[in-house]
Parts: structure tokens; sequence; C-alpha cells
């Protein structure tokens, strides 16, 4: 502990000593021909290490340029370089703005220096992987299936369309990874508004963050976080899409949305997904009379629909000397989920389902210098949604669809219970630029959770019952340092505070009061070779479905403690080429944590429930890999990797003296082996000039793992390995504006399995079509 | 350049294999063919499965869960020996409770059969079968509240016969008839039972003792013999009832009704009797436990033969609706005496409930869990009253012993 601390001051004293020269900065706007901006170009001081990529709106500053005459090189790709001169002024920002014309001899070859903003995210101190969602945007994808193809991550759904999903980054999962849209915490927006069914063309990336998350994000993620960051297009845009598919499958996509020239904006986005689920499982399916199974029978699903409508509005204000973006917005939602089985695919229903809604307004607020380097964002919403859970049918259903009537407790736990999470949000983050190396972050989540409901079939058992309430509250503090392109560093500390009232006796646990810090580095050898390093003490508090239930699978457990671990990352990027023609990328990391009160979700002793639990101890140490390759513009391929190996270090149990024989064993049941390959190949101006086929190939990897502790017994249950290959094809006219897309998922029609050996869907096809419209004001 | 990379390649080589590679090194335990099967629960309490080993002899040598053992779906079950068959179990609320069979072939388990059952609360073998209940816990406010039995045919190990019981007609107090276990005495099937208002099991009737008589196979109620001796007689999920070579029916009570929040009974941990033929309690035989045994009280037993039973017992102070005693005493329901048990071990964690006797009179094979994890199964000798430690298990709680021919 006193090492860490030591090396955490030790990094504040580097950093705080650099030393100030006489000097200036550089500044201007880049156009092309036509006078648009351009963004993502190079602006490189010759003879000097000076480097910077302009922005979106094509600004671009240098600062810290020592004073003098220097010759200024702009380049992108396709792009003729521009050498311009220019002198600098002490303490003064010189302009240099820049037109660049089309070198068209340049241009089959793909990008080199231009970075978009999903590799800029790449590029951060933080062990952090950003997916360019516009590149899925012809494909059915959720954001969910679209994580599922990131090294180090896996998805684990329990099903179709809207099923239960549970993502796990390096090793940690569940609640350990938080989920932001645009940097705002998903923890409250139910079950109508979740990762698995928000499609992927509602983002303009994905980031994801394993290890240590930035102190921007503000929250108690453990393991890693994924934010969401929603396309913001200038001008008018509008993007539509719809796809069909196996299993009576049917997604909507609609983005719409206008900025006026006063600065008036409105966005539109509504989706819908509808799935019957109804794939083939292979089960023992028993005859409802005689108990008799049928081994290896195939059987359809038959109840398991799932559907949701969604439509986001957010009307407000940008580019305002008050406010450069002001937005009062609603989220409103409803979905439909038929549950086919309990936590393991022995029990089967035919009648329970739930429902839920989402009335969510919400307010963002951000501006930037509102005195001269201190940028403001300000979130808050509000979820007024409802959810119900039905289980109204009393007796038992076969996986044939028989039914028999059995008793009188439904076919889970009879009920018709309504109830209202009144969980509410507000975040503010404050930075500050001391200068243009030094900042500060400071920032503050509030999370509020008041679970009320009502069983009309059972109104005695939910008169009196007990508060289900937390709150909970994250302050954190951070400083970076930053040299850009050659070196950033950052450390931060956060004070978590959470209480959790479940009695009416007023005996409740005492607040939870916990601190956590951490460091990530980062440092350049040059231009593509990057390195980073980071260390977090962090903490993992009890969400409210983790203490209160769910009320389908989730059993809640009110006495969970929260986890607190230590996390390291080392990890690397490199880029070459070869003859300008064979590009490649590679990045790994290696991680090492150690967990004290490890969460982790078993089955209950009924086998027919989830419940989240602690082990005193679990150390993991894994790594991953990725390798991605490109040839010329038309070929690209990739392949990822990652192994992670989790032991249990609990060495005595609970009311026992001696040496646990799960001692040193690894953790049953999260798969530790997997992978996956990609390839595909785009022939531009096919048929046409403006139009392109893109064909692509994805290959998913599982190793075999086992459901329970891997060192007992001889005859065990596993989970087999697996292989799906999922292939598709994207033809685009008229510059990306129409575009059709064939998708086959899983087409060797492989058994694939996830959570506790619960199968995933069989070969399904999906047909996408997509029209995509902006015209850009500028 | 190349130099950089090479030294961040050896830096994360190094970072992942600095991080100990110490895994698992069990010195492994050799497997143990045998006609007896003892039943394991790893010690966490969590996230595991039972698992089935076999064993030659319970009285010498090891065995280990460690690379051993046919793996059980789930912990919480339960195991009956009946027609030299062994079943294995799943209790699980609300779910279908999916059933194992088993032989002994060549002293290793082999699976005959998978089926699937309701999680019931009593089962017992009657005839060729198995029969199950599954109980309610709630009195519906319209309609009637009933029970569920299923008959399990171990030949052809399908269910052969299925339907509904009224629960509230054993009692005929307006409470649930939750029965205990279930006995086959003669050609009748005896289900003993509690009396419950609710599912936190309260009753206003703590001074009562019932058993609910069934025909076989019909399960027609034919008659509810009474007593207000003692308290109900056995307990939940254990059986309270013993059937001696001439006939004669045994009960035991823990005297363990209860309100909401306390025990309730005003009588004694005693044992009660029903003559051979008979119908109705024998009102001349009285064995108060709680005198014989000063200071106890009986949480279950097992009948060995010749009218001796080995019992678990508990100090009256450490009283619990669902405890099972860490002690034992030898019991001759005919002589009325008790006999604590002398040798078993100082550190016992737990005592199996789920015991093998061969129905000698003199022995009986118990499974006692240390706190250290370890397990031994000690051979309990009536006529002296001791145990004595025989087989070491390694890697978890023993949960039931049992023998195949």
């Amino acid at each position: 502990m006193q090492i860490k601390k030591n090396l955490l001051i030790g990094i504040f004293i580097i950093l705080c000593s650099t030393a100030y020269a006489q000097t200036g900065s550089l500044g201007g706007t880049i156009v092309d021909e036509a006078g648009k901006p351009l963004p993502g170009i190079a602006v490189k001081i010759k003879n000097s290490k000076l480097f910077t990529l302009s922005e979106n709106n094509g600004n671009y500053i240098i600062g810290k340029v020592p004073v003098g005459k220097h010759t200024i090189l702009f380049s992108g790709i396709g792009l003729k370089t521009l050498e311009k001169t220019i002198s600098v002024q002490n303490g003064a920002q010189s302009t240099l703005d820049a037109k660049i014309l089309t070198d068209a001899q340049q241009m089959e070859t793909v990008q080199v220096y231009g970075r978009t903003k999903a590799e800029e995210t790449n590029r951060q101190a933080f062990n952090v992987t950003a997916i360019d969602a516009k590149k899925l945007y012809n494909s059915t994808l959720d954001i969910a299936s679209a994580l599922d193809r990131v090294s180090g991550v896996r998805v684990r759904e329990s099903g179709g369309v809207g099923s239960n999903f549970n993502l796990s980054l390096n090793g940690f999962s569940g609640n350990r990874i938080r989920y932001f849209i645009d940097g705002i915490p998903m923890d409250n927006f139910g079950s109508s508004f979740q990762i698995n069914n928000i499609p992927v063309n509602l983002a303009d990336r994905i980031e994801v963050y394993k290890g240590v998350v930035p102190m921007w994000l503000g929250s108690d993620a453990l393991g890693g976080a994924i934010n969401i960051v929603t396309a913001e297009r200038a001008g008018s845009y509008l993007d539509a899409s719809y796809a069909f598919g196996s299993f009576n499958t049917h997604r909507t996509v609609l983005n719409l949305g206008t900025t006026t020239k006063s600065g008036f904006t409105i966005q539109l986005n509504a989706f819908q997904n509808y799935s019957d689920n109804n794939y083939k499982v292979k089960v023992d399916a028993a005859d409802i009379n005689t108990g008799a199974y049928a081994v290896d029978a195939m059987v359809n699903r038959f109840h398991d629909t799932y559907h949701n409508e969604t439509l986001i509005a957010n009307v407000g204000v940008v580019n305002k000397s008050h406010a450069d973006k002001l937005l009062l917005g609603v989220t409103l939602g409803q979905n439909y989920k038929e549950i086919q089985t309990a936590a393991r695919m022995v029990a089967v229903y035919g009648g329970f389902h739930t429902r839920g809604n989402i009335i969510m307004p919400s307010l963002k607020y951000r501006k930037a210098n509102l005195i001269k380097g201190l940028d403001l964002t300000l979130n808050a919403n509000y979820n007024l949604g409802r959810e119900k859970r039905i289980d109204t049918l009393n007796g038992r259903f076969d996986w044939y669809g028989n039914f028999k009537p059995i008793g009188t407790n439904g076919e889970s736990s009879r009920s018709l219970y309504n109830y209202q999470n009144n969980n509410g949000l507000v975040t503010a983050t404050a930075n500050y630029a001391i200068s243009e190396r030094h900042s500060l972050a400071l920032s503050n989540v509030l999370n509020l959770f008041n679970r009320k409901g009502y069983d009309e079939l059972r109104p005695l058992n939910t008169a009196d019952e007990a508060p289900k309430r937390t709150n909970k509250n994250i302050l954190g503090l951070g400083y970076s340092y930053a040299i850009r392109d050659k070196f950033s560093a950052t450390a931060f500390g956060k004070y978590i505070y959470q209480n959790i009232v479940t009695t009416n006796t007023g005996i409740n646990q005492p607040p939870i009061e916990k601190i956590g810090y951490g460091t990530a580095l980062t440092y350049f050898f040059n231009r593509n070779f990057q390195v980073k390093a980071s260390y977090e003490l962090a903490n993992r508090m009890p969400e409210a479905n983790d203490i209160f239930g769910d009320l389908v699978n989730q059993e809640g457990n009110p006495n969970l403690k929260p986890e607190q671990s230590d996390n390291f990352n080392l990890g690397f990027s490199y880029d070459f080429a070869i003859n300008k023609i064979h590009r490649f990328g590679i990045n790994a990391n290696g991680i090492y944590r150690y967990a004290n009160d490890f969460i982790y979700t078993r089955l209950n002793s009924n086998q027919s429930k989830y419940v989240p639990d602690n082990r005193d101890g679990v150390r993991t140490y894994g790594g991953d890999a990725e390798i991605r390759y490109s040839y010329k513009n038309w070929l690209n391929a990739g392949i990822t990797t990652t192994y992670q190996y989790l032991q249990n270090m609990q060495k005595v149990e609970a009311g026992y003296t001696g040496v646990s024989p799960l001692y040193l064993d690894q953790m049953p049941n999260i798969p530790y082996l997997f992978g996956n390959a990609d390839v595909s190949v785009t022939l531009k101006d096919l048929g046409k000039k403006g139009n392109s086929l893109n064909i692509g190939y994805n290959l998913l990897y599982v190793h075999e793992f086992y459901l329970y502790w891997p060192s007992l017994g001889q005859q065990k249950y596993n989970i087999p390995q697996q292989w799906a290959h999922d292939v598709n094809a994207v033809y685009s006219m008229a510059n990306g504006r129409y575009n059709i897309g064939l998708e086959a998922k899983n087409i060797t029609d492989a058994f694939l399995y996830d959570n506790f050996s619960l199968q995933k869907p069989s070969r399904a096809f999906y047909l996408n079509i997509r029209y995509f419209f902006n015209k850009n004001r500028n | 350049m190349k130099v950089h990379f090479t030294k961040a390649i050896a830096a994360l080589a190094l970072a992942t294999t600095i991080v100990s590679c110490a895994k698992k090194s069990d010195d492994p335990v050799a497997e143990n063919p045998g006609n007896y099967i003892l039943t394991v629960t790893p010690v966490a309490s969590t996230a595991v499965a039972d698992y089935l080993l076999t064993a030659s002899n319970l009285e010498t040598g090891t065995i280990s869960t460690a690379g051993n053992g046919v793996e059980q779906d789930g912990t919480y079950r339960y195991y009956v020996t009946h027609n030299n068959k062994f079943f294995s179990m799943l209790y699980g609320q609300g779910n279908p409770g999916a059933v194992t069979t088993y032989s002994i072939q060549g002293g290793k388990l082999t699976k005959l059969s998978n089926f699937q059952t309701e999680t019931v609360q009593a089962f017992a073998p009657v005839n060729n079968d198995i029969l199950l209940t599954k109980l309610p816990r709630t009195i519906n406010a319209t309609g009637s509240t009933v029970a569920t039995w299923y008959q399990v045919n171990t030949n052809s190990l399908l269910i052969s016969g299925t339907g509904t019981l009224d629960a509230l007609a054993p009692g005929n107090n307006g409470e649930i008839a939750h029965f205990s276990w279930l006995q086959q005495v003669g050609t009748k099937v005896y289900a003993p039972f509690f009396s419950i208002k609710n599912s936190s099991f309260a009753t206003s009737y703590p001074d009562e003792a019932w058993i609910a008589v069934y025909s076989y196979p019909g399960m027609q109620l034919e008659k509810t013999i009474k007593d207000n001796r003692t308290s109900f007689i056995g307990r939940y999920f254990t059986n309270g009832l013993g059937v001696v070579e001439n006939g004669d029916t045994y009960a035991f009570s823990s005297s363990v009704a209860r309100d909401e929040t306390k025990f309730t009974s005003t009588k004694p941990s005693a044992i009660t009797r029903i003559k051979s033929g008979a119908t109705e309690f024998d009102l001349t035989y009285f064995f108060n436990f709680e005198t014989a045994l000063p200071g106890y009280y009986i949480t279950n037993w097992i009948y060995l033969g010749a009218n001796n039973f080995v019992a678990q017992v508990q100090p009256i102070a450490a009283k619990g609706a669902y405890t099972a005693g860490i002690e034992l005493a030898i019991v001759n329901v005919v002589d009325k005496t008790i006999k604590k048990v002398t040798g078993l071990p100082a550190d016992v964690k737990s005592i199996t409930t789920n015991n093998y006797t061969p129905k000698d009179g003199k022995t009986a094979y118990y499974g006692v869990n240390l706190t250290s994890g370890i397990g031994y199964i000690y051979k309990v000798d009536a006529a002296s009253a001791t145990a004595k430690q025989g087989l070491k298990v390694e890697g978890g709680t023993i949960t039931a012993v049992q023998h195949l021919d």
C-alpha cells in the first residue's frame, strides 16, 4: 500500500516539475478545394516533434511552439502535402489557414496519418478500444453484438433478441462493467433501453475501457466501462434502416435531426425490435405426464417473443454563448418479453412474461471555456417508467408447449407485480485546463433508486413489503498531464458513498464508504508505437438489481459486499506497413488483478435463479492480443484472442477451519479462452461509380469450460467448445446513400451456448435496407 | 524503433509471467470402486455440485472428490435407494425436479436413466414405487388447497400414477397437513404431518400429533390417527416413524411446533407407539425422551433392527426447527433405554442425516463432518454404544451414505 502511495506522489512530482521556455502557439483552419473543413489532417512543424491533427471543424492548434520562424507541413490521405512557413511570437497565437488539394495518385492507399475519432480514442493512456460504429451501420447489429468482436470482450447472452446479457471484459463481468451513453451512466434506464436493444446506428463510436476507467466517466466501474458516443451530425440528416429475417425478426431504426443556422437543434431517434426468437434448441425434453426424457430432442422455443419500441427526442440549442449544447429531451419506450426458461433450460415457461416502459425526461448541458480553460458538463435524468412481472398460470409447460395444471403457485411464482424503480441520476463534470499540458477534472455522480411495487394477486405479500432503496454518490478528482502524441499521464482519486435500506425496522446496514485511486500512463515511442500502463484500486458497489433482484431470473442478495481490487494493465500498440500496401496493426495487453470480495454470479440452491455472491479473493491474470492486416484499400483482416485465468484465492470457507479444497482452483462457469477472426473485402465502384460491395466473414471461438469447479469430479458438466461463423454482404449505392445488406449468422447451425449452458440462436438470415442522407450546412 | 519495440514486448512478456503461475497440485486419491455410495458436497456453500463417490469399505481408507466422482447438476439434492437402484433427486422449488438413477456395476456407478418429476417435500419407497408428495404452503382463499402425489415405478423408471389430495382434510382444523415424511406400514401409507397456517410454518395446534393413513395405490384418505400426548411427529424432511420386526410402529416427536416467532408446544420430546394392526396410538406406551436423556431431544433416527434405533440428539437449549443433532444415542424402544454414543470426535460440524445400516440390529455407518472440512465415516455399534472412525472423505461434506448390492 505504501509503495502505491509513493508511486503516485512520485508521478505527481515528475509531472509538475516541467520547465517552461519562451513559446507561442499556432492555429488555423484547414479546408479542401471546395472550402469544406478537413478533419484528421496531420499538422507537423518541420525539424521538431510538434505535431497535431485537425478537429472535425478543420481547426487545429499547436501550443508551446518555440519563438521563431517555422516550416509547417500539412498532410492527409489522398491529399497533396502542403508546406507553409510562419513566424511565432512569444505568448501569442499565430494564425495559419491552409487549403489542401486532392492527390489523385495517392487516393488508393488506405489512411495513414489521418485518424478517425475512434482511432484517436485508442491513443489515450487508458486501455481503451473504440469501435467505429459507422462501419457497422449496414448490419443488423445491436451494440452488444458489436462489442462481442472486441478483443478481451465476451458478451454472454441468455438467448436471442432482447435476451439478458452479461458482458465480460478481461475477466470482469456483470455490474463491474458500467455502461454510459455520451458519458451518462445508463444504470437507471430500465429494460426498454439497454445495450442489447440499442441499434448500432445510434452510435458514432463505442469506447471500451478495459480495467481503469477515466475519471470523467466518474463511476464505480471496476472492470471497465462501455461508453456509447452518439453521432453528432452537423446540418440535417436522415438515417433510416429496416431489417428483417429469421425467427420473424424485424428491426427498424430512424435517426433524423437538423440544426438551424441560429443554433436551434432537434434530434429524433426511434427504433424498434421484434422477434419471436423461436429458434431450435437441443434439449432433454420431458414428457409432462410420465417424466420420461426424450434425450437430445430438437424443439423450437415457443414462448420467447420480445419486442421494444423506443423514441428519444431532444430539443435545444448548440453553439450559443451560454452553452455549447443545451438539450432538453425525453426517452419514451416500452418492451414486452416472454420468459421461456428459468436460469437453466430444464424449467420451461409458457405464460410467464414481463412488460416495462420508460418515460425519462433528461437535461444535457455542456459549455467549454466557461471561464478560460474551464469546461462544464451537467446531465440529469429521472426514469418514471414502470415494470411488471406477470406469472398467472398455475402449472407446468413442457418443451412441446403442452400444459398441465399443478398447484396454485404460478409457473415460477404466481404474481402480477407492478413496480417502479424511481431512479434518478445527476452527473456534473468540470474540466480545467491549467495550461496546455496540465488539466484537472472534478466529477460527481449521484444515483437514486427506490423500488416500490404492488402485487394485485398477493396484496398481503406486498402491503408491508420491506423498503428497497439505495443511494450512491461518487466524487472524483483527477489530474492529467499530456504532451500530445508523446506522453500522457493521469492520476485520480474517488470517494464513494452508498446507503442501502432493506428493512422496515430501521436496522440497516451502515453506509458503505470507499476510497479508490489510480493512475494511467502512455508513451509514444513514435507515431506508430505506443505503450500504456495503468493501475487502479477499484471499488465495485452492489447495484440495485444485485441487492433487490430483477424479479425474473435474478435473485437479490441484500448482504452482497462491495468488491475491491488492485488492477494492473500493461499494453502496447504498434502499426507498420510494408511497401505501403501491406498494413499491420498489433496491440496486446496484459492484466493482473486481485479482487477482495469478488462478486460473481452463481445459481441459487434450487438451480432456478442467479444470485450474485462474494468470494473472499479471486486473482486474475491474462492477456489479449489483436493483429489487423489490410491490403491496399480493399482487404481487411484481423484476429483477436483473449486468455484469462481466474483463480479462487479464498483459502478457508465460512464455517470451516481447514484449507478449502477449492483453494487455487479456477473459477467455474466463466469462459477463459476465446477469440475471433474476421476478413472483409471491399470492391469499389462496382457496377457504377460510387457503388461498392463489401463482403465480410466473422468467426467466433470459445474454448470449452466447466459448469462447476474444475478440480472436482471425474464425470463433469461442461459447456462445449464453440465455433460460430457469420457472413455478410453489403451493397452501397450513390456513395452510401442507399444500402442493402445480407447477413447469415451461425451458418453451420452449430450449437452455441452461454450462461449456465443456455442455448443461443441457430442459423439465421437477415436482410437490411438503409437510407442515409446528410446535408451539411457548411 | 526496433529496439523500443523489442523492449516493450519483453516488458509485456515479463508482466504476464511474473504473476505466479501456481496452479493446484493435488495429490490425487485414487478411485475406490465398491458398492457403497457416498454423496459429497464441496465445503464452499455456493456454486457447487454434489459428487457421487464409491467405496468398497467404509471402515478404512480414503476417498476424495478431487478428480473423482460423478458430478450431479446442482447441490440441493436428495438421495434414496430402493429396488437396488440409487435415485439422485434435485430439489428445485418451482422447478421440475430432475431424477437420475444409477446402479452399481463392477463397483462403479452406472447411469440407468434420467426422468423428470416435480420438486417434492416427502418421498419414500412403497411397494415397487417411490411415492412423492408436493405440498402446498398457502391456503387458497377460494377453491381447494391441494397436495399433489406422484408414483414413480422403480422398474420402468417413469411416473406411473399421479393425483391430488385435499391438504386440509387430514387435520380438519383449517390448517394444511404438511407431511413430515411417508412410511409404508403393511399395505397402507402412513403420513405423519405438521399442521401449518402459512409458509412460515406457524400453527395454532402445537400440542397434537397426527398420522394420515392412505390406501395404496389409490391414495384415499382412510383415517387420521391422533394423539394429544406429544406435539407433531417427525420434522420437515424427516421420517419420524419406524416399523419394528413385530409390526409395531414407533413414532418420535421433537416438540418443535411453533408460531410466527417461537416454539409453542408444552409437550416433551417423546416416543409413542401404534401396535401392529391397530389404527390408534397405544395409550399404554409413552417414552419421555427428555427424562430418559436429561437436557436432550431427538432430531432424527434410523432403525437398525432388534428394536434398536440410532438417534441424532441435541441439547434442548440449542433447539431448532430444522437442525440435526451432532451427537448420537442408541435408543431401545422396547426397553425404553437411551445410551449416548461415545467415540465421536470433538470438532464435529455436522452429522449426515441420510445414513446406512445393514439392519443387523447392531451396526450403522454415519457420515461425520469436521470443522476442518474433512469428513469421516463412523461405524456405530449399538451394543457398546460406541462410534469408531473409518473411511476418510476429502474435498467436501458427506450428505448421504448408501449401499447397493
